[in-house]
């Protein structure tokens, strides 16, 4: 679904990202994981058109994505879910979850999205009229989850959804991300610093250092790896 | 009695021109934090432009409808041509270059028209109190300022434009996009100036017409918070209103002093606008 080849992007004298390549299988959840700075942003904010490489490839579904603008990117059916979630606080619950399908033509579709978003996470349905700055940080990240399911995309990237929840939270989201990808074939990447949550729902793994790939394996592998874990993810 | 009743109606017809010159500075503020100096010279542009139009047809809606026009497309090419250009600059960059545009813009209007003040007409009969053409005033800016709110609050466009000015970044990870919501935003708040522009220069039209106009109009939507739509609008109808007073029981020498007092006094005591509230977040 998503491949990427030799993906260079620097900031002044910082290269974040140093000739990365990954590529992830569909209806897959792929985890990226590695240590502050690693570049695993950065990654995800050149992937959906946020920044701009200086050289390197991005091919979604086959097709050419590099240096698109944000906006045609979604619209290709590849959503992305920003660090912190990027709710507007400004605007109210439903309207943060509209803004995401406004781009699709089909008003009966966009109504049944939103539908199924509500039936996913209650919460947003019960606070729905309320302003988005007096959500939990729980409840930021699933109304962030549900906007960007609202384009019905095929493939979603997520920055650090459990960044600040508590355990149990987290565990939830990561259930609902596993059941997506298992019940609708939604194809995920996942960047986390939690790297035993990811991964015990991830299928495929990459470590990220110093915007390298040093490690790929399959998630399990990932886990009974001791000198991997004990290296870069901290565990 | 009468008097005040008088006076209360002169000064809702000139508070209507400050509210709608106010609000088209608010739409532009929201979208892109910059405060558009150069909209009176915009307006008078369009304002211009009618004049020509009244007096090659004859008639006055003609002008009218061309002075909106003229005001729409001068907003989309200030923001396509030299606003885009000037994004990533930091904060002054656009204050000044819209200052510049201001006095550039009121020279080559000098020049295309010259500097003699032209007469120039009413939409309606202007005799009496509260006369034809203050009613339209005042109508013509509630039912654009309704409309504008309406368009913000309730439509799928006005939620896109509201994202891309809140986050940007955000908006066009939603398919927004930004660069097109601002020239949007542009065309609409140099049209609502351009209303403003044809109501506030009658009886008569030359460069430097709309400049104590602007004065006021950025005094209501101080007041009124730089942010806040129905703030100004209701700043500029209170200013209009509170300045009619002090020229009719004090003196008409005091009303510019009268406008930067209560300018002053409202900034001292509610720096974000008497309706406005902290916009410290801009992430
Ligand atoms: N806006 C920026 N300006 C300059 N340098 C930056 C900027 N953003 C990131 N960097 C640098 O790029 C590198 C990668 O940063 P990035 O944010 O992608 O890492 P990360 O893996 O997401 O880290 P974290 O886990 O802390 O979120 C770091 O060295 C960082 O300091
Ligand atoms: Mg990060």
């Amino acid at each position: 679904m998503l491949e990427i080849e030799d993906l260079v992007t620097t900031y002044g004298a910082v290269r974040a990202l140093d000739e990365l390549s990954m590529w992830t299988r569909d209806a897959n959840l792929t985890a990226v994981l590695g240590a502050n700075g690693a570049g695993k942003t950065t990654l995800l904010r050149t992937i959906s058109g946020l920044q701009t490489p200086v050289s390197g490839r991005v091919r979604f579904d086959g097709v050419d994505i590099t240096g698109l603008p944000a906006d045609r990117i979604v619209r290709m059916g590849l959503a992305h879910v920003p660090e912190n979630g990027g709710v507007i606080t400004e605007l109210t619950v439903e309207e943060n979850l509209r803004l995401g399908g406004l781009w699709r033509r089909d008003k009966a579709a966009r109504a049944a999205k939103l539908r199924e978003v509500y039936d996913l996470f209650p919460p947003l349905a019960q606070r729905e009229r309320a302003q988005a700055s007096t959500l939990s940080g729980g409840e930021r990240q699933m109304l962030a989850i549900g906007r960007a399911l609202m384009s019905d995309p095929q493939m979603l990237l997520l920055d650090e959804p459990s960044l600040g929840l508590a355990p149990a939270i987290t565990v939830r989201i990561m259930r609902i991300l596993r059941d997506l990808r298992d019940r609708d074939g939604l194809t995920v990447l996942l960047v986390e610093q939690n790297a035993r949550s990811a991964l015990s729902v991830a299928d495929r793994g990459y470590v990220l250092a110093l915007g390298r790939v040093v490690a790929v394996e399959e998630a399990d592998d990932l886990l009974a790896d001791d000198r991997l874990r004990h290296a870069y993810l901290g565990f | 009695m009468d008097k005040l009743l008088t006076l209360t109606l002169g000064g809702l017809t000139s508070g209507a021109v400050y509210a709608a010159l106010g609000l088209s500075l608010v739409i532009i503020f929201r979208a892109t934090r910059v405060v558009n100096f150069a909209q009176p010279a915009l307006a008078l542009i369009s304002a211009y432009v009618a004049f020509s139009v009244n007096k090659a047809t004859g008639g006055y809606w003609l002008g009218f409808a061309a002075a909106l026009l003229t005001g729409a497309l001068l907003g989309a090419l200030t923001e396509r041509l030299i606003m885009r250009r000037l994004a990533d600059r930091g904060h002054l960059a656009p204050v000044i270059v819209t200052l510049g545009l201001l006095m550039v813009l009121q020279a080559v209007a000098g020049m295309i028209w010259s500097a003699e003040p032209r007469s120039f007409p009413y939409a309606f009969d202007f005799r009496g109190t509260f006369s034809p053409a203050a009613g339209f005033a005042v109508a013509v800016v509630l039912v654009v300022a309704a409309g504008v709110l309406v368009l913000f609050k309730a439509t799928p466009l006005g939620l896109r434009m509201r994202a891309a000015a809140f986050r940007p970044d955000v908006a066009g990870l939603l398919g927004v996009r930004v660069g097109l919501m601002l020239t949007i935003g542009w065309t609409l708040a140099a049209a609502v100036g351009a209303l403003a522009g044809l109501l506030a220069v009658p009886p008569f039209i030359y460069p430097t017409a709309l400049d104590s106009v602007f004065v006021h109009a950025l005094a209501a939507a101080v007041i009124g918070g730089l942010d806040n739509p129905v703030g100004t609008i209701a700043g500029g109808f209170a200013l209009g209103v509170g300045l009619s007073f002090v020229s009719g029981y004090v003196g008409p020498e005091l009303v510019t002093m009268a406008a930067l007092a209560i300018l002053v006094a409202v900034l001292v005591v509610r720096p974000h606008g008497l309706f406005g509230h902290a916009v410290a977040r801009r992430v």
